[in-house]
């Protein structure tokens, strides 16, 4: 894994009682679609606006190449918040080249970057229709286009999943690895965690401010020790495997008959398979992962979305 | 040059926030409606007195002394020049003829044909002067004919006029510090609002933080701020030109109350003004989550306005200001409109006008700072209106 690109390192944010940021520290690698989890209320939208500089913080650093995040560096980010915002009464072409401006593009330059991003987003022609014409769908196009517009080295996004069509989520996708491919770092949140499994190759999990979890997602499916899944023929309470060493492998749990063991660390599979074999005919038997569900639940105790 | 480098960016950037702003209202059929309003509103201001004015009633010149026939001509002769029409009238001695000036039976007095009286002298009315200023110029021309008396040289020709009460400002005068009192208040409370619409549309419609994302909340305060103003004062450049303009093709008596001292501390208090309450509407608007609120949180900012502008006419139709009007005049929130009408009603000197400048400015600055923080703090809290207290102290809000 090549160097971070971006760094939170100890960001900490109180607001009155609650605390938002509880020394949350992670890491992203660049050119890496990267998810960004955890249950309502974690502390994820503070923490991208902290990365902007829209909340300020009382401790810690963003740190962007290895270098505190100036403003010059922030005009290089492009941003879609949770809550989306445009103006609605605002020619779309006019609003896209003004929010290219605010990131210090010239004024040739946004336009010709509005009407590129225009077409690309299959908007050609709606040029001068104002944002409230758009179907909500197109609203959110141009919104994504909003981002994009400067041709940023990071992009994060809030939740940019969140009231797409099957064919929006598609297009979001697409756009989001080209992008990576490209060499940007994609840093988004989202609660949709079969997507995220899909498309992001790290994630980090946070709760109540905290990184609870975080690294490549095939790891952290796999976990910190390998895990097997084994039914054993006539043995519905998997009885059988309460009686394995604890040197050997613990039952995490039991469902249907099949039992879902932890190895312990450089135990041998091979001789769990013995036991089982021992206990009666084996009908299943593999090397189990969870999925990011699963990893969530157990590291916050909580549901996703 | 680092530094240089972060502050034309800096300048840049809030002057795009400038550029939309007056791109998109400037093109607004609101605004050219309200322009193309607000100039004839003015120009009917301006054309509809003079219209009026040019029938003008005759005027009662009492004589005392002097041969009766040259002084009725001397009389008579001004009325041309000043195309007013003359009733003479005799009168037996300089007393009655005081009495009856003050009475108002009498607008002018010519005694002994060598001095002029009237009732009060006006101040700043401009070439002409109107009846009274005629008459001695008449008179005094005719008597360097007739005679020249000793000093005349140096006196010149025209004889004195005397007023009988001190001068005050004249009614056109006070009429002119109306006109920058309805300017001032009317350009502050329309273009307030509607920066302070503007501000809760862009928290409400959530467009806030992407731009925040670009810029600081300060940047957007000040573009909004001067993008709009610009705006607000190429309107009332329009509306002071065609007062100007209109006013001296019809020969109009409020422009000749047009000095230049009034202009220029109107327009200086005009600026003030409107930076003081435009950054405060501006954190008003701020405050509320929905564009709807904005009227609750607009009031109490505009009271001090409301209530300058209000006792205003108490000072230009009545004679001399109160001491609490004087203090409005000093204060920052009242001044941009009193400190104008003092000045236009000649209560106050010039130096005084400057001395309440140099306050509001000060209090401008404050304001300006103020506004800033509680805009920065307020404008991504969403859900219930944000309490003022809250965002004053550095740890509530962001």
């Amino acid at each position: 894994m090549t160097e971070a690109s971006l760094e939170l390192a100890g960001l900490r944010r109180r607001f009155g009682s609650v605390t938002a940021l509880d020394g949350l520290t992670f890491s992203v690698p660049p050119g890496q679609v990267f998810g960004f989890l955890g249950p309502n209320g974690a502390g994820k939208t503070t923490t991208m606006r902290a990365i902007f500089g829209v909340v300020a913080l009382e401790q810690g650093e963003v740190r962007w190449r290895g270098e505190p995040v100036t403003e010059q560096a922030r005009h290089r980010f492009g941003y879609m918040p949770e809550e989306r915002g445009l103006y609605p009464g605002m020619q779309i072409l006019e609003q896209l080249e003004y929010l290219g401006r605010l990131h210090d593009m010239p004024a040739s330059a946004a336009r010709a970057a509005a009407r590129n991003w225009i077409g690309r987003l299959g908007l050609a022609g709606r040029e001068s229709a104002k944002l409230e014409a758009l179907s909500h769908g197109n609203q959110q196009r141009v919104q994504l286009a909003a981002a994009l517009m400067h041709d940023p080295d990071l992009l994060v996004l809030d939740e940019p999943f969140s009231g797409l069509d099957p064919g929006g989520v598609d297009d979001m996708t697409a756009i989001l690895a080209e992008r990576a491919r490209a060499g940007v770092t994609v840093l988004f949140s989202s609660h949709q965690l079969d997507l995220v499994e899909d498309i992001c190759e790290s994630v980090a999990i946070i709760y109540r401010g905290r990184v609870v979890a975080q690294g490549a997602v095939a790891d952290l499916e796999r976990g910190d020790r390998p895990r097997l899944a084994v039914r054993v023929g006539g043995d519905p309470d998997g009885a059988w495997a309460r009686r394995l060493d604890p040197a050997l492998a613990t039952v995490e749990r039991t469902d249907g008959g099949t039992v879902l063991l932890v190895l312990a660390p450089d135990a041998d599979s091979q001789r769990v398979l013995d036991a089982a074999r021992a206990a009666g005919p084996v009908e299943h038997f593999t090397h189990a992962t969870r999925s990011l569900s699963e990893v969530f639940r157990a590291v916050t105790g909580e549901d996703a979305g | 040059m680092r530094r240089t480098g972060m502050n034309r960016r800096w300048l840049r950037l809030t002057a795009v926030v400038a550029q939309r702003e007056i791109r998109q209202r400037g093109r607004s059929r609101a605004f050219a409606v309200s322009t193309i309003v607000l100039l004839l509103v003015v120009a009917a201001g301006v054309a509809i007195p003079a219209i009026l004015a040019h029938h003008t009633k005759p005027q009662r010149v009492g004589v005392v002394g002097g041969q009766v026939a040259a002084m009725t001509g001397i009389v008579r002769e001004a009325g041309h020049l000043t195309d007013t029409g003359v009733t003479v009238v005799r009168e037996p001695s300089l007393a009655a003829a005081e009495a009856a000036l003050r009475s108002g039976a009498l607008d002018v007095a010519l005694v002994n044909g060598s001095e002029v009286v009237v009732k009060q002298v006006q101040v700043a009315s401009g070439s002409g002067g109107g009846l009274p200023s005629a008459i001695a110029d008449v008179a005094g021309l005719s008597r360097l004919i007739g005679q020249l008396p000793p000093g005349a040289a140096n006196r010149g020709v025209t004889l004195p006029v005397r007023g009988l009460t001190p001068p005050s400002a004249s009614l056109s005068r006070r009429l002119t510090g109306l006109f920058t009192v309805v300017l001032v208040w009317i350009l502050i409370s329309a273009y307030g609002s509607q920066i302070a619409m503007g501000v809760g549309e862009e928290k409400q419609n959530r467009i806030v933080e992407v731009i925040l994302a670009s810029v600081r909340p300060i940047q957007l305060l000040t573009g909004k701020v001067f993008g709009i103003g610009l705006l607000a004062l190429a309107q009332a450049v329009a509306m002071v030109a065609v007062f100007l303009g209109l006013g001296a093709a019809v020969g109009s008596s409020l422009v000749h109350g047009a000095a230049a001292g009034i202009v220029i501390v109107g327009a200086v208090f005009l600026v003030l003004g409107y930076a003081f309450y435009c950054t405060a509407f501006a954190a008003a608007g701020s405050l509320v989550s929905r564009q709807s609120d904005v009227g609750t949180v607009v009031l109490p900012v505009q009271l001090p306005l409301i209530v300058a502008y209000a006792l205003s006419y108490t000072v230009i139709y009545a004679n001399g200001a109160s001491v609490f009007y004087h203090v409005l005049g000093f204060l920052p929130p009242t001044a941009p409109i009193a400190m104008p009408v003092l000045y236009a009603a000649g209560d106050v000197p010039a130096w005084q006008a400057a001395v309440s400048a140099v306050l509001t400015a000060a209090g401008t600055a404050w304001m300006a700072r103020t506004a800033a923080a509680i805009y920065g703090r307020s404008i991504l809290r969403t859900g219930a209106r944000v309490r003022l207290r809250e965002v004053l102290t550095p740890r509530g809000g962001r």
